[in-house]
């Protein structure tokens, strides 16, 4: 229950039984990769489809008329940049990972954003995680007042988290975020039993987070923990015939 | 399309909006380096970049401050102002021809997206160097959303300059690096990019097309010869760049009112590159002329003329002659014979299939030629050739632009 009718209103443009958002904002830290030259044309494609989408302020700003609108997928706004995701096969090699915000709740809604997204990476450090949190509960606080829902994208792919500890980690940022107030969140696509866990605990929409696209029935069993959707990467747009394969998700 | 009409308005004072193009002239670099010559004579410098023509012109804060008067008008450049500064030219201890050299790299934002506002510009420029460390990039991609968030406020449109530099940078990266960089620009906020020319046309235009906002190319660093700055600034545009920022080569230039006027022709589609150094004119007769002391016998006068009308190497249908002496002889020991626009041909050719264009250069109608060879026997200097079917082969001043004149290095050529 939002205490803000605006929260409420923001949050039911995301959100439905089966949410599916696209996240296009790994630009922001390698470029355009295959399939994302041209957001406005992939949007065009994309926005009848998904409830949402995940776009970088300076998009957004570009193509505001390729994303809202009723029927249409809802641009949320991810509000900070980050080096981490530059792999062995971007040109610059990655010696110290960076997250700076690059956006605000204030600017997130002069630009129409139906919501802040956040990330909060796990396992890069003592330091790292502090500042991260510092900086995300500021953004949950300054988005208090403007009824701006902040969804929290947890990220648990530092060097600290390895396969052993690497679910536990995802329940250890379920937790932080919601005790710092975040609206919605955003987890990796986790074992059953993690996302079930996670799914009848929090109190606040979750969606899992894939970085391909699944079937019908995987789909399914997702929602059945009380999981509100998916959010997909830019690499389904690799995938052969993703805009059907997502139309039979619906 | 922009959030804001403010941005829209200011872009199409620094685009034309007719064209889309822009051709701007950067005159900020007495903020970040040695105050040389044309930092100390700017105001001379800019009446003449106003002069001819320029789009935008781009200062520091106080450089708009004290010489803004000069850009009241409608017909006058937008101005942008430079928004950040660095100390890069300054850079390492072995770089001595700087007067006050620095050993750490760094730049600090300076004015704000308001200060800009109420000089009245209509853009302002930030840096955004990618290569250097993890850090220093962190640092710029910090600075840079914040005068996005700032200029989405004020209507300013943001022009970001991503520059490739640092130790990770290498010539096997460097046009990679730089297409990332301006998706990741136009990701943060840029309304549009000042960005170095990656070095052809296929990446430069995968930049282009990826960044999906209008692409500025640079200058660059000042070129000996203008015609190479300004075909960088046509392949650029072949590419789909939307205009240029010329800094030391329009503010070095000998002419630099005549630079911008070039560069105005060349973007706003005006003149193609071979119109603009056309030395020969309407009505302006010109010819070569052989300085035979300066040959030193290459022969790359008489390859490039071959290959420049016929797309092949080599010389026995060169339309001039480079003729070796025996060493025993006085020096100099190559002649250079050059069709000298004597005009004997012409007045020879009795069916007049030899002409002279308006341009000043000898044209032939091979359907009125009677292929009698008169022409080839009267020329003076034997430079009229004729191919296998007897038709004769002159100098044609390769319409305009003497291909030997050009790739000619030791002046044994000119175009008098």
């Amino acid at each position: 229950m939002h205490t803000h009718i605006g929260k409420a209103i923001r949050m039911s443009d995301i959100l439905s039984e089966n949410s599916l958002v696209f996240d296009s904002t790994i630009a922001s830290s390698i470029g355009a990769p295959e399939g994302m030259e041209d957001l406005s044309a992939t949007l065009q494609q994309l926005t009848p489809v998904f409830d949402g989408i995940i776009l970088n302020p300076g998009q957004i700003e570009h193509l505001a008329h390729a994303s809202g609108g009723k029927n249409r997928a809802a641009p949320l706004v991810r509000i900070d940049w980050t080096n981490a995701y530059r792999g062995a096969d971007f040109c610059l090699p990655v010696s110290h990972v960076k997250r700076i915000p690059m956006s605000n709740a204030q600017d997130v809604t002069d630009l129409g954003g139906s919501a802040a997204v956040a990330t909060l990476f796990m396992g890069y450090g003592d330091m790292f995680e502090a500042e991260n949190i510092r900086s995300i509960s500021h953004l949950i606080r300054e988005s208090y007042s403007l009824s701006l829902p902040v969804f929290v994208d947890i990220r648990p792919i530092g060097d600290h988290v390895s396969e052993s500890n690497y679910e536990d980690t995802i329940q250890l940022g379920v937790s932080f975020m919601m005790e710092a107030g975040a609206d919605g969140l955003i987890i990796p696509l986790c074992k059953p039993e993690t996302l079930e866990l996670i799914g009848n605990w929090s109190t606040i929409p979750v969606l899992a987070y894939s970085e391909k696209l699944i079937s019908k029935s995987e789909f399914q069993s997702v929602i059945e923990h009380n999981i509100q959707g998916l959010v997909f990467s830019e690499a389904i747009l690799r995938e052969k015939d993703y805009q059907s394969k997502i139309q039979l998700l619906k | 399309m922009y959030s804001t009409s403010g941005k829209a308005v200011r872009m199409n004072r620094l685009f034309n909006p007719d064209d889309g193009k822009a051709v701007c002239v950067a005159a900020d670099h007495g903020w970040m380096s040695d105050p040389t010559a044309n930092v100390v004579n700017l105001k001379n410098i800019l009446g003449q970049v106003i002069a001819g023509g320029a789009d935008g012109v781009l200062m520091s804060f106080g450089s708009a401050q004290r010489l803004g008067h000069m850009f009241q008008g409608k017909d006058k450049p937008a101005v942008i102002v430079r928004a950040d500064w660095m100390n890069l030219p300054r850079l390492g201890g072995a770089n001595v021809s700087n007067v006050l050299p620095v050993i750490n790299f760094r730049k600090m934002a300076t004015s704000r997206a308001k200060d800009a506002l109420q000089m009245g510009a209509s853009a302002i420029t930030i840096y955004y160097f990618i290569g250097y460390s993890d850090e220093f990039e962190a640092i710029n991609i910090e600075q840079a959303s914040i005068f996005a968030q700032e200029c989405r406020k004020v209507g300013l449109p943001l022009i970001i300059e991503p520059m490739a530099v640092g130790g990770m940078v290498t010539g096997v990266n460097i046009a990679e690096i730089l297409i990332a960089s301006a998706r990741i620009a136009t990701e943060i906020g840029a309304d549009a990019l000042k960005i170095p020319y990656t070095g052809d046309v296929i990446t430069f235009k995968e930049l282009v097309d990826r960044s999906r906002i209008p692409v500025l190319v640079l200058g660059g660093a000042k070129s000996d010869v203008p015609r190479d700055a300004l075909e960088l600034v046509d392949e650029a545009l072949r590419a789909g760049a939307s205009g240029t920022v010329f800094g030391r080569n329009v503010t070095k230039a000998k002419d630099p009112k005549k630079m911008v006027e070039d560069l105005c022709d060349l973007v706003h589609g005006v003149k193609t590159i071979d119109q603009i150094f056309s030395p020969v004119e309407k009505g302006k007769k010109r010819r070569l002329r052989g300085i035979s002391a300066n040959c030193v016998g290459c022969l790359i006068c008489e390859t490039v003329c071959v290959q420049a009308h016929s797309v092949s190497f080599g010389v026995n249908r060169a339309r001039l002659r480079i003729e070796s002496k025996p060493v025993e002889e006085k020096p100099p020991l190559n002649k250079v014979n050059v069709c000298i626009l004597c005009e004997a041909c012409i007045k020879v050719c009795e069916p007049n299939a030899l002409t002279l264009s308006e341009e000043g250069y000898i044209q032939l109608d091979e359907s009125l030629c009677i292929q009698c060879g008169k022409c080839g026997e009267v020329c003076p200097n034997s430079v009229v050739l004729f191919d296998d079917d007897g038709y004769p082969i002159i100098c044609d001043l390769c319409e305009g632009d003497p291909q030997c004149v050009r790739w000619c290095k030791y002046d044994a050529l000119k175009l008098v």
